[in-house]
Parts: structure tokens; sequence; C-alpha cells
């Protein structure tokens, strides 16, 4: 038992793609917490896809396909709040016409390259071909991602949980959104390598949904919602080792989906 | 490390301390949305320090705008308000607004005591995190009855309760002057007793104006603001208690 799990760790890859899963899932995990409970999911599901056509983009001009993803985020949350600035537009369908264009945009641009099997890794996910470089960025954004939610916790707190309250105050809850915006974009570029446009999505709600089950606090939720990231996301990974028909992106979302329904079970209801 | 960051205010610093006139009012207008109809049309009033005044009104008079304006959550369309000698953005420290319905997010993950502590918050600028101030926060839960529920979370708290809290957060920021929104429309009897013994006990250095449509409440105003048709009338001297905070 203790052999077959200390097997993988002798190849490199796998070191890899364990450090970027761990690193990737407390960044989105923390994060999430706020998407969960400011209902932001269907904006993080929008800002995820719209990553497509940026990297593909990128792929076919030859720049780093990190700020193509994080460029064509951007250009989505801005696109989104420019169309639900009007009185008649909810933010809900603003968000819909963006998701859509956008993944529409990166459908065609990849019909441009000829070979959609290229693809297959920004779509699903391919977390065992996390190289150095992939390693350095997804650190970094961790980094950024993790120190802005410290610096401006009581901020960020405040805005979500009394959006009234931080006005009067003075804390702009408008600029924090925006804050919480570019920092989810700056995680889902971290996260596509690991799981893919489609699924890095469930790496912001799943397991910070987890942590509004079982913790009392935004601090106890994001804790919660990280061990379950971590937890889901290496043993996700031993599995898709030891059974390569399960792909590596497709097996850590699910295994971070087992805590959910656990926590869904057991958790005292509130 | 937190230490060595600048901190920023959150508003520009301002002279503490009410000398007189604690809000003033001057041709007042406003609607309560952009392309709404307008709620009132050159309102003038002013309420002194330590008065404790009723804002009253039929339904849909403007009440809730004309609080919403002078706490500057809501811009007035022309006019001017004046809280002491700061406008209501730079002297947003001194005022605490209560409205009718709390749009607080549902299910939010924090206790009644972090709650309370958001009051401090006024006092500090961007990326301080407050570690202090837990005396101020136990004194203010004790005020309003809620010390045995300070861990609870907020979520539970029936709508009295929540209520009591967020005075209690208004208590802890040092606010001197309260501006509540129909605050006893949903309250059992108990609640209603805390909080009127907080605002109507002799020597409490605040001025309040509390929107309520209760005719047997008034007797215990010293001013009464009446909107109708647009405008605000003023009844009642109030002598003013002139004050001034440490």
């Amino acid at each position: 038992m203790l052999e077959s799990l200390r097997e993988p760790l002798g190849e490199a890859f796998f070191v890899r793609a364990l450090t970027a899963v761990v690193m990737s899932g407390i960044t989105c995990a923390c994060l999430g917490a706020y998407v969960v409970l400011r209902r932001m999911a269907f904006v993080s599901t929008a800002l995820t896809h719209s990553i497509l056509p940026g990297v593909v983009a990128a792929m076919l001009l030859g720049f780093s396909p990190y700020l193509g993803a994080l460029g064509a985020a951007l250009l989505t949350a801005a696109g989104a709040a420019w169309l639900a600035s009007r009185r008649d537009t909810s933010e809900d369908s603003a968000v819909g016409v963006m998701l859509s264009v956008m993944f529409a945009a990166g459908i065609a641009l990849m019909q441009q390259a000829n070979s959609w099997r290229d693809f297959a890794g920004l779509l699903f996910g391919s977390v065992v071909s996390v190289g150095p470089e992939d390693l350095l960025v997804i650190g970094l954004t961790a980094a950024v991602v993790l120190t802005g939610l410290r610096l401006l916790h009581k901020e960020l707190e405040l805005a979500s949980f009394d959006e009234e309250y931080a006005q009067l105050l003075g804390a702009r809850p408008g600029l924090m959104r925006v804050v919480l915006l570019a920092l989810v974009a700056l995680g889902a570029v971290s996260c596509v390598r690991l799981v893919g446009a489609l699924l890095t999505t469930a790496l912001f709600v799943i397991p910070a949904a987890t942590g509004v089950l079982l913790g009392r606090t935004l601090p106890q939720v994001m804790a919660w919602g990280s061990a379950c990231a971590v937890a889901g996301g290496v043993v996700g990974l031993y599995l898709s080792y030891y059974f390569p028909a399960v792909p590596s992106g497709a097996g850590i979302v699910l295994c971070c989906a087992l805590p959910y329904l656990a926590a869904r079970l057991i958790a005292p209801r509130r | 490390m937190f230490a060595l960051l600048p901190t920023l205010p959150y508003a520009p610093s301002e002279k503490a301390g009410c000398g007189g006139i604690a809000i003033r009012a001057t041709n007042l207008t406003a609607r309560a949305r952009a392309d709404g109809p307008v709620a009132f049309q050159d309102a003038s009033f002013e309420i002194p320090c330590g008065c404790r005044a009723a804002l009253i009104g039929p339904n849909g008079s403007g009440k809730s705008t004309l609080l919403r304006v002078l706490a500057g959550l809501t811009r007035a369309e022309s006019g001017t308000v004046f809280i002491g000698d700061a406008t209501p953005r730079t002297g947003r420290r001194r005022i605490a607004y209560l409205s009718q319905r709390p749009h607080l997010t549902a299910y939010f993950p924090l206790r009644l005591r972090r709650l309370v502590q958001m009051g401090t918050y006024a006092h500090h600028g961007w990326l301080e995190e407050c570690f202090h101030g837990d005396q101020a926060v136990d004194l203010a839960l004790e005020r309003m009855g809620l010390t045995e529920l300070s861990d609870r979370p907020v979520h539970t708290l029936s709508g009295g309760q929540l209520q009591r809290g967020l005075i209690a957060r208004a208590i802890v920021q040092g606010a001197e002057i309260l501006l509540l929104d129909e605050p006893y429309a949903a309250l059992d009897q108990s609640s209603r007793e805390i909080i009127d013994r907080f605002l109507f006990s002799q020597g409490q250095h605040f001025t309040v104006l509390m929107a309520t449509h209760d005719p047997a409440d008034l007797a215990r105003f010293d001013r009464i603001l009446e909107l109708r048709n647009h405008a605000v009338t003023t009844r009642r001297a109030c002598d003013g208690h002139g004050h001034h905070h440490a």
C-alpha cells in the first residue's frame, strides 16, 4: 500500500503535477469561498471558459498562452461589466452573452489551426505535462492571489457580507468586486493546465461549497475548502496514475466532489 | 509585516466633535432611482446635535431616500448636506445608517461578534487588520443584551437580535449620528425595549433621525420632520444638547 503511494513520487512529472495541484487547489478554494458566498459561480464559469480563445490565439501567434488566457479572461470581465452597465441588461445575461461569444470565438480559432488534437489538453487539462515554467506561473499566481486575499481580507469580507455598510464606510464595494474578478481571472489561468478550460470552474465552486457547509467563519470556510481541494487533487492524481483510463482533470474534479457529497450528508443543517 | 505597509484611510481625516448643528440640509432634491420620480424637492432643515428627531410621512413619500441621501448612499440631484462641518462622504465615519431591511448576504459565515467588530473598520484604513477593540465590542454587545449570543452565526439570529447587533456595530463605530429607517418594523417587544432604552436614555451623546410610522411614538421626539408632497416641514424646537466628543 505504502509502496504504491511512494512509487509515483519517483517520477519527476508526478511530483510537478502534485505540487501544481496543491498550489492551485489552495488558491482556487480560497478565492472560491467568495465566489460561492457572493453567488458568482456563473461569472467564474464565464471567466474560465473564455480563456479558450486567448490561449488558442496565443498558440497561433506564438506568444505565451498564459498571457493570452489572462487577456481573454480580463476582456470577458470587462465586457460583461460594460454590457451590464445598462439598466435594462441584467448581469446574468451580460455574462451569458460574453461566455458564449468568447467560447464560440475560441472554437472558430481552433478551426484555423486545423488540428483539434492539440487543444484537447486545453479543454480537458493535462496535469502530467506540467513543466517547470508552468510551475513557476502557478506558484506566482498563487502568491499574488493569496497575498491579495490576505491584505484585503477585511475589505473583501465586509463588501461581500454587507455591501451597504462597506459603501457607507468608504471601503469601495464596487472596486472590491473588480479586484475579486481580476483575482478569479488570475486563478483560472493557473488552473487551466490542470483540469482544462471546461472544468476549471469546478475547482472554484466544489471545494468552497464544501467549506461553506463545514466552516463557521470565512477563514474556516477557506481552510476546509483548501483541505478538500488538496485531498481531492492528490487522490485524483493517484487515481489517474494507476488507472490511465481516467483523465487526470476529470479524476481531480470527481475526487473533489466526494468530500462535498460527504459534507452534504453529514454537516448539520443550519 | 503589516506594520510596514502604508495605511490609507477610507475617508479623508476630519475634525471630530459636533458643534451646534449635526445635520444641515439645504435645498435638497433627490430621487430614489435615477429614472424614478422626484422624492422631495428643495428640502431644507436642520437637526441640532443631541436631538432625537422623527421622520414621518406616508408610505412612498421618500423617507428612506432622504435617510440614504443623508448617509451618502444615494446622491442628491441638487442641494447640499452637511454632517457637522463635513459632507456625508468625508464625515462618513460619524454616521451609522440602519436600513429597514438590511441587505446582508444570506448564510455568510460570520459570527455576531465579528459583525459588531466591523464597526471598528471606520477607524482603520485599507490593508489594516484590526486585532484590538475587543473591549468596545464586549461593551456594545452587553448594552444590546447580546453577550450570550456573541458566538452565534449571524444567519441564525432573529430579526430583532440582528437589528440590535447592527446597533451594537454603530456603537463600536462611535457614530455620532444614527439614521434609522423604521427600526421597529419587525421587532418583538424585548428587542424594542432594549433599543428604546439605548436611544432615549439621558446623557447619550448622539443625534438620532428615525423614520417611523407609529403616531403614539412621536411624544418622545424633540423634533419632527414631516415629508409630504415632496416637501419637508419641521415641527418642534429642539434646543440641542451641544456636546463635544473627546
